[in-house]
This record gives structure tokens, C-alpha cells and sequence, in this order.
């Protein structure tokens, strides 16, 4: 495994991380952690 | 989400840009209702509402806003609501279609609470705006400010202006009783919409520097100070590139691409951020509205010498049937000639010419240059002296 990325929230910023991150580089390790119910709403 | 609350997006799903299951099926794992209890910066690890304890090589903060509550003995009670999660609006929308709503009041006369008077009176709810302040929406200028407020006359809603909410309570009906300055009003529902501020408690907990604004600092790979660290989105700042200055804007758009730019830096795409040039916009019922750059009070605070003009043009060339009036206003620097910023009105072509302007900021076009641009006429979309070309050869004049 690659390294390891936590996010801290999946908002429109958050979910940016988490999917760009992990395209350019699939041995990333990503983490999301949400404290809702929903990811990667539009407000 | 106040046009789900309105019915016009019917289904949250829509709301919803990828569930879970499309983060995990990308090989992401994902955890919701989990809270985060502390970031230690120092042995680059976070803290779970179970106790748990995660590792991180780099961590990414993206905690977004919280709303700013008036501090109004009953605004937790059942009925009121702040706009902020998705499930603030389902569970607004539930109430309107489980109980009898029939009127509603706003506390706030921001672009949401604006959006909330549109959707609202969409569904027949006699809706009251609670305003401090003697006009809504003042990023604008006073003259476009009041055209809104006509806007919402037209529309049916009530505002109270210059007035303040000092208690809300529950009464016997089962209804919300407000006290204001301006006397009592009772409602089905009331919404919290006074706006919203960085949500940096686990970033300020951690050591995480924050900027002058409130958010979190970031640079231009949005690297926080420990550089294992990200911040995107609504938690942290962005750089104005008119007025050249950090400063907060929280807007979805803006953290999309601050979290692409991120992504890329920690995948080994390195990128900076441009920057943004404050452009946004929201419609009223028949209104759009429009701004971008900087007004004469922070431009003044950046250092320019801003002088500005506010012209009234037609939105499609002269003869043409439905046509609308569209109110520009341009501010630019006297020193330089340089444009700062332009916000609009209308009926139709007020978004479309500021992301225009937004384009010409972008560049750090001069008026003399905004004078000319060459747009693409055609009757039906403008006259052939754009409202743009009007305004800027008219502030030319005080340069």
C-alpha cells in the first residue's frame, strides 16, 4: 500500500481530495471521514 | 438545496454528486456519521468519536462552515432550522409536506435567505423576511439592493427591516411564537439565515495556523503551515487575485477546484491555485443577480482609488419583444484605469455580462480595453453597444 491520506469532511472540497488524489496516484491509501449521513453534496 | 426545498429538484439523490458506494467502488474508503475528535499535528494522527485512533501521512482538512446563530432564547426549538446539511433541507421540505405550513419567517436577508423567499413563496407560504439591516443583500449597491427588495415586494413577501428577533417561543397552538422589536409574529416555520463561518475548531485545536480572516491559512498548493497538512474548501481561504489579498468566500465552486488542486498536489501532479476573482450570483423569483471583484470599500482597503458608474441598458437590442432593463455597475482604479469589479441586475443578461467582467478581471483588463471587448451580438441577446461597452466608456469619463 501506498501512503496513507485521511480527509476530514466530504463536502465539495473534501470529495475533490479524495477523488483527484487518488487519480493521480492509485496507491494511495484515502481515508474519507464524514459526520453526516451524505457525501459530496451540492449545496 | 433551497430549490429542492421548492420542489424544483424533487429527489435528494440528485443533490447527492457521488454516494459512498462510488467513492468505495473507486477503491476510496469512506466513513459517515463518524466525527472527528482531535487532528495531533505532531504524531500525524487523528482521533475518532470511538476512540480509535487513524495514521496519516498527509491529511487533508475540509470541515467546511457552520452557521452563525443569532443567540435567541429558542432557536433550538423544534421548527426552526439553519441551511447548512443536506439533511436541514430534507428535513425542512418534511415539515412543509407533513404539517400545515403556512407561513414562515426568515431571520437574515443574505443571498440564501433570498433563494428560501423564492422556494418558499413557490409553495404558497406567506413568507416574512427579518432584517437588521435597511436592505437585503449588500454586497450590492444600495440602488440594485432596492431592487430587490422590490423584487420581493412584488413577490408577496413581507420584510421587516431594522428589526431584531429577541425571543422565540413555542406557544399552545403548536406554533412559533417570534418577539421582535417591531411586535410579535407567529409562524410554522422560521430559518436561521444570518450566514456561516469557518468551521476551524479541529484545525485551531491542532495548531493549525489560522489566517486574518478566521479560516485557515493556506498557500497556493492549499498547504497549510505543517506541510503534511491540507485545507480546501470553506474552512479555509482563497486568494483574491483583484485586491490581492486572502480572503474567505465559501462557495461550493471555489472548493471543488481547491480540492482538485490538492488531490493533484498529493498525487504527484503538483499545481498552484489561480486564485478567484469573487465572481457569484443567485436569482429572485424574476431577478438575477450578479457580482464579481471588489467594491469601492475594499478596494479603498487594498489601496486603489476606486471610482464607479451605474448605467441602465436594455438586455436585447432596442426592438426586440421581451426585452428587460439590465443595471450595470462597474468599478475600476483611478490610478491605473484597471478594472475592480462589476456587479448586475435584471431580468435576463445579468449573470452572462458579469462572467464576462469576470473574464476581463481575470486578465486585469483596463476600462479602455472593457470599452471595446469584442462580445457576440446578435439582436436577441444584446444590443450592439453591450450594457458592458455603455458602462465602461461611461466611467472612462472619470478616470
Amino acid at each position: 500500500m501506498g501512503k496513507k491520506l485521511v480527509i476530514v469532511g466530504s463536502g465539495a472540497g473534501g470529495a475533490s481530495v479524495a477523488a483527484e488524489a487518488k487519480r493521480r496516484d492509485p496507491d494511495l491509501d484515502v481515508l474519507m471521514i464524514e459526520q453526516g449521513d451524505y457525501t459530496s453534496v451540492a449545496a | 438545496m433551497p430549490y429542492y426545498i421548492g420542489d424544483v429538484i424533487q429527489d435528494e439523490d440528485k443533490l447527492v454528486a457521488r454516494t459512498p458506494e462510488r467513492f468505495r467502488d473507486g477503491g476510496i474508503e469512506v466513513l459517515t456519521r463518524t466525527s472527528v475528535m482531535e487532528i495531533n499535528a505532531k504524531e500525524s494522527l487523528v482521533q475518532l468519536g470511538d476512540g480509535s485512533r487513524v495514521k496519516y501521512d498527509i491529511l487533508a482538512v475540509g470541515t467546511g462552515t457552520i452557521p452563525i446563530l443569532p443567540g435567541i432564547p429558542g432557536q433550538d426549538l423544534e421548527g426552526v432550522f439553519t441551511l447548512k446539511r443536506l439533511n436541514d433541507a430534507i428535513r425542512i421540505k418534511a415539515r412543509i409536506e407533513e404539517k400545515p405550513v403556512r407561513e414562515a419567517a426568515i431571520i437574515g436577508a443574505g443571498f440564501i435567505s433570498m433563494e428560501m423567499c423564492e422556494n418558499l413563496r413557490r409553495r404558497h407560504i406567506k413568507t416574512t423576511v427579518i432584517n437588521m439591516g435597511a436592505l437585503p443583500v449588500t454586497r450590492w449597491d444600495p440602488i440594485f439592493s432596492k431592487k430587490a427588495q422590490e423584487e420581493l415586494d412584488r413577490n408577496g413577501v413581507i420584510t421587516l427591516t431594522g428589526t431584531k428577533t429577541q425571543n422565540i417561543e413555542k406557544g399552545a397552538d403548536g406554533r412559533l411564537h417570534l418577539t421582535t422589536t417591531v411586535g410579535e409574529l407567529v409562524v410554522d416555520l422560521l430559518i436561521l439565515a444570518i450566514g456561516v463561518k469557518p468551521d476551524v475548531q479541529l484545525a485551531a485545536a491542532a495548531g493549525i495556523p489560522l489566517g486574518k480572516t478566521g479560516a485557515i491559512q493556506v498557500d497556493f498548493s492549499q498547504k497549510t503551515s505543517p506541510g503534511n497538512i491540507y485545507a480546501v474548501g470553506d474552512c479555509c481561504e482563497v486568494f483574491n487575485r483583484v485586491s490581492k489579498r486572502w480572503v474567505h468566500i465559501p462557495l461550493g465552486d471555489i472548493a471543488n477546484k481547491q480540492g482538485r488542486v490538492a488531490g493533484r498536489n498529493i498525487g504527484g501532479s503538483p499545481m498552484l491555485f489561480p486564485g478567484i476573482v469573487a465572481a457569484q450570483s443567485f436569482r429572485l423569483f424574476d431577478l438575477e443577480m450578479a457580482a464579481t471583484g471588489i467594491d469601492e470599500r475594499e478596494a479603498a482597503q487594498a489601496g486603489f482609488h476606486p471610482v464607479s458608474t451605474v448605467i441602465w441598458g436594455n438586455a436585447l437590442a432596442g426592438p426586440m419583444p421581451g426585452n428587460s432593463s439590465v443595471g450595470i455597475k462597474l468599478i475600476a482604479d483611478q490610478s491605473t484605469g484597471k478594472l475592480l469589479g462589476a456587479q448586475a441586475i435584471g431580468g435576463a443578461g445579468a449573470v452572462s455580462r458579469i462572467n464576462t467582467l469576470s473574464c476581463a478581471l481575470w486578465a486585469g483588463l483596463g476600462l479602455d480595453e472593457v470599452a471595446y471587448l469584442d462580445l457576440a451580438y446578435a439582436p436577441p441577446f444584446s444590443p450592439s453597444w453591450d450594457p458592458i461597452h455603455v458602462a465602461a466608456q461611461d466611467l472612462l469619463k472619470k478616470i
